[in-house]
């Protein structure tokens, strides 16, 4: 009998492609970051002056300039796109950018400097790379901006692979887990059901990293109800927060059979899927912090508690979902804040141990709504922490190639 | 228009190594980790900011109110069109962290109130400022007041010993309501004020932003204060003029006998030197009712006129009622609010509170009445020999039944930031 359950996109708690279409977003925000950084006071030019960059060189920088704020209008003349960068002369240090210039279209370069070194370099679209004289920067300014080492996008490929073995490895877990938990359904036994549908959700909230690259699979195995025209009263809606919904307020078992059937069978195919789906760069490193911004949001927020008073639980499987992005990125994130990736694996760490002390001795979890004013205040100002510092992540392996 | 607090350049003393450009996030790592490092980047950048600046921005309104001095700014600063009134529950570790707390706070309150442009953000890093304000932050008239409440001296911080003398939990009084409250005390206290709201917004969004895991916000109400209607004192949200008789803390000798504290007098310990208790009080006003009263009622409840805000006795705002002459209240009532409050007799004279009260507004009650009125602020220089002495007298006046207190907290505004070097809290952390 053909399972009357629909399979239709709808919104989960990953916010799915928030980000992807916002990739150039992203590149924009800091582009006007950039900007902002700067903008002098009205009347008043900032060091720096004009230039014209084009495939014979990357402009004419003054040979010397004041350390403090300053600011290039830099005017692509070129055809083709560039990417124009403030960076040691050696080019091992980028320190400012406009990430995207058109041909003809002009943009402020501007940042803070202090004494030393630096070079306007130009990355066009069509592989071309000029780099400037040298600029010496004479002064100290407070204030100034660090330099860090570009990333090229070629690094990511180590990462890319190791987050997907991680996943590949993970599915037969979350698979048997899920076998368990429609096996319980099957026998009618909804207290082992109960307990087996945590195991199984929490299999799957640990992938973390891996809800875009799940695509719509992660609608139907882990949607949650806003959004759908009925919200939990929709007949399509279906996965692990339907199957607790229905679980934790007495859905008729045919029914609570039908979602775990699908379960097992989205997940299937999920894992048959997987091997051909592209995981983009990008995601790893904005996952370091999407992961647990959405855990705020939903987990400790308790928008995701449909019935089982576990969201604790899932922002545990949500921490060392982060914890394994960060580990697949430490290659690439340790050469350029080794400091960075020690405080965050140390702060995660000490998160993990926060949250768990909500979980019995014997297994189960503090629902979010019985925690007192100071715990939940302690849990949403050490989570809120631990963003702020996570946030660093993408924008420090935001690619940046022959930067 | 231009304030007096321009630093020089280069003023900020660097310590040796510092002309090393700094990454940001060092900033939020240092606030946890260690309270001299974060204070020292967060100065550093500071510094940038202002020095950088070729032009501080004064803002629309051009009023750039100083940072520094021996009281803190927001308390006999004239009142400024929007506040927001922001408890917190400090999360910090221990004392280690609460210093590098204050410290931030500081270095935040000194960049935010001074404006300029904001700092350049790095590669590795979200942008430094919201932008909310645009790209050079405006003064604005922006003040940020710190105060702390008797929680912060339990044994977390080891700070038991140096309690304010007369710091203690807000009492309920017999006229509150108070049960089930979420509005109620806190380990410290933000008063924000500026003449623009988004400015209040952004300094809000800043602080937290850069305080986050040190402390975490429990809860806020927002005020504004109205224009004068049509002149004078401006209105509350029953109509009527209110703040008329605020002590002329303009007088070095009355700011010092009813506002500021004194380090070694009344019991107080050596570092509450200047000073203040602050008594912040959600009270919400029953409108829908009391636009059911007659003007007469509403009068002789009030005790002054309601056009004019003139005591009942006289003709002008600023005429002082002359209660002698009315013993028995024939023209002003017994329990009219402004004859129990202030009584005006020499043994109350030292019970003046410095009100600094914004109005609110929020949304509605389940019934779909209007959940306005008075976040009511003041300052003094004894809690219990001022506003509590004066509430007790309210207790029970006819006006109780059209207002409802539902929050608030008793809590001690810090001494001032004296210079560049000095932090809120620095006495008390010694």
């Amino acid at each position: 009998m053909p399972d009357p359950v629909l399979s239709e996109p709808r919104k989960s708690p990953a916010r799915q492609g928030r980000w992807r279409g916002a990739g150039l977003a992203v590149l924009l925000l800091l582009g006007a970051a950039a900007l902002t950084g700067s903008t002098q006071a009205p009347g008043e030019a900032l060091p720096g002056g004009s230039l014209r960059v084009d495939a014979a060189g990357c402009g004419t920088p003054p040979a010397h300039l004041p350390a403090g704020r300053l600011s290039f209008a830099v005017t692509n003349g070129d055809k083709v796109f560039a990417s124009i960068y403030v960076v040691s002369p050696d080019g091992s240090l980028a320190y400012a950018e406009i990430p995207w210039l058109g041909p003809n279209k002009t943009l402020p370069l501007a940042t803070t400097l202090t004494g030393g070194d630096y070079a306007i370099r130009c990355v066009f679209s069509n592989g071309t790379v000029r780099t400037s004289r040298t600029v010496r920067v004479s002064g100290t300014a407070t204030g100034a901006v660090a330099g860090y080492r570009p990333l090229s996008d070629l690094e990511m490929t180590g990462p890319v692979k190791a987050y997907r073995a991680y996943v590949t490895a993970a599915f037969p877990g979350l698979l048997a887990a899920t076998r368990t938990l429609e096996a319980d359904l099957t026998r009618g036994d909804l207290a082992a059901a109960k307990t087996d549908w945590l195991t199984a959700h929490l299999e799957y909230e640990r992938l973390g990293a891996a809800y875009h690259s799940f695509g719509e699979y992660d609608d139907a195995i882990n949607g949650m109800a806003n959004g759908l025209p009925q919200g939990m009263d929709s007949p399509q809606w279906t996965g692990f927060f339907a199957l607790e919904h229905g679980l934790w307020h007495g859905a008729p078992v045919s029914r609570l059979q039908q979602l775990g059937r699908r379960l097992v069978a989205d997940i299937v195919n999920l894992r048959q899927d997987f091997p051909s789906e592209d995981t983009d760069p990008g995601d790893l490193s904005l996952r370091a912090h999407e992961i647990l911004e959405n855990a705020l949001q939903f987990q400790l927020g308790g928008i995701a508690d449909y019935g089982s008073g576990t969201t604790l639980a899932t922002l545990s499987a949500n921490i060392q979902g982060t914890q394994e992005d960060l580990s697949v990125l430490a290659p690439v994130l340790s050469p350029r804040d080794p400091e960075l990736l020690s405080q965050l694996n140390q702060q995660l760490a000490a998160y993990s141990t926060e949250v768990t002390s909500h979980r019995s001795a014997s297994g189960v979890w503090t629902p979010v709504t019985r925690l007192d004013a100071s715990q939940r205040r302690r849990l949403d100002g050490d989570l809120g922490h631990l963003l702020e510092e996570l946030a660093a992540v993408p924008n420090l392996l935001t690619p940046r190639n022959h930067a | 228009m231009n304030a007096p607090h321009t630093p020089a350049p280069g003023g900020c003393p660097m310590a040796a190594g510092q002309a090393e450009p700094l990454r940001r996030r060092s900033f939020l790592r240092g606030a946890t980790l260690g309270a001299t490092v974060g204070a020292a980047v967060g100065a550093g950048a500071l510094a940038g900011a202002v020095t950088a600046a070729a032009e501080p921005g004064p803002g629309p309104s051009g009023r750039l109110i100083p940072f520094h001095g021996p009281h803190q700014a927001g308390i006999t600063t004239p009142q400024q069109a929007a506040a927001s009134f922001v408890a917190f529950t400090v999360i910090g570790r221990d004392r280690g962290g609460l210093l590098g707390l204050f410290q931030t706070l500081t270095d935040r309150i000194r960049a935010l109130t001074a404006g300029g442009p904001v700092p350049a953000t790095d590669l590795a890093s979200p942008p430094s400022d919201s932008a909310t304000l645009g790209p050079v932050l405006p003064a604005d008239g922006l003040t940020v007041t710190v105060a702390v409440g008797a929680s912060l001296f339990d044994g977390r911080y080891g700070l038991a010993t140096r309690k304010p003398a007369k710091l203690v939990p807000m009492p309920v009084f017999p006229d509150d309501d108070l049960v089930g409250s979420r509005e109620l005390h806190g380990d410290i206290m933000l008063q924000i004020c500026a003449d623009s709201r988004d400015t209040v917004m952004h300094a809000l969004r800043d602080i937290t932003r850069h305080t986050r895991g040190a402390m975490q916000a429990s809860w806020k109400v927002d005020g504004f204060h109205a224009a004068p209607r049509p002149s004078g004192t401006p209105r509350n949200q029953l109509g009527f003029k209110d703040g008329i008789a605020n002590p002329d803390v303009g007088d070095g000798s009355v700011a010092d006998a009813v506002l500021w504290t004194h380090g070694g007098s009344s019991g107080e310990p050596a570092w509450v030197e200047g000073g203040s208790y602050q008594v912040v009080r959600i009270i919400r006003m029953l409108v829908e009712f009391w636009d059911r009263v007659s003007l007469h009622e509403q009068e002789n409840m009030i005790g002054r006129r309601r056009d004019s805000g003139a005591p009942l006795d006289g003709t002008r705002e600023s005429d002082p009622p002359d209660y002698h002459a009315d013993p028995l209240g024939l023209l002003t009532p017994m329990n009219a609010h402004i004859r129990l409050a202030n009584p005006r007799t020499q043994a109350t004279a030292n019970q003046q509170i410095l009100r600094r009260a914004y109005n609110y507004e929020r949304g509605l009650d389940l019934d779909g009445n209007l959940d306005v009125g008075l976040v009511f602020c003041c300052y003094q220089q004894d809690v219990a020999r001022q506003f509590q002495a004066v509430q007790h007298r309210l207790a029970g006046e006819p006006l109780v039944d059209y207002i409802s207190p539902t929050g608030g907290g008793y809590f001690f505004a810090l001494p001032g930031v004296t210079g560049p070097d000095d932090h809120l809290g620095s006495a008390l952390l010694a």
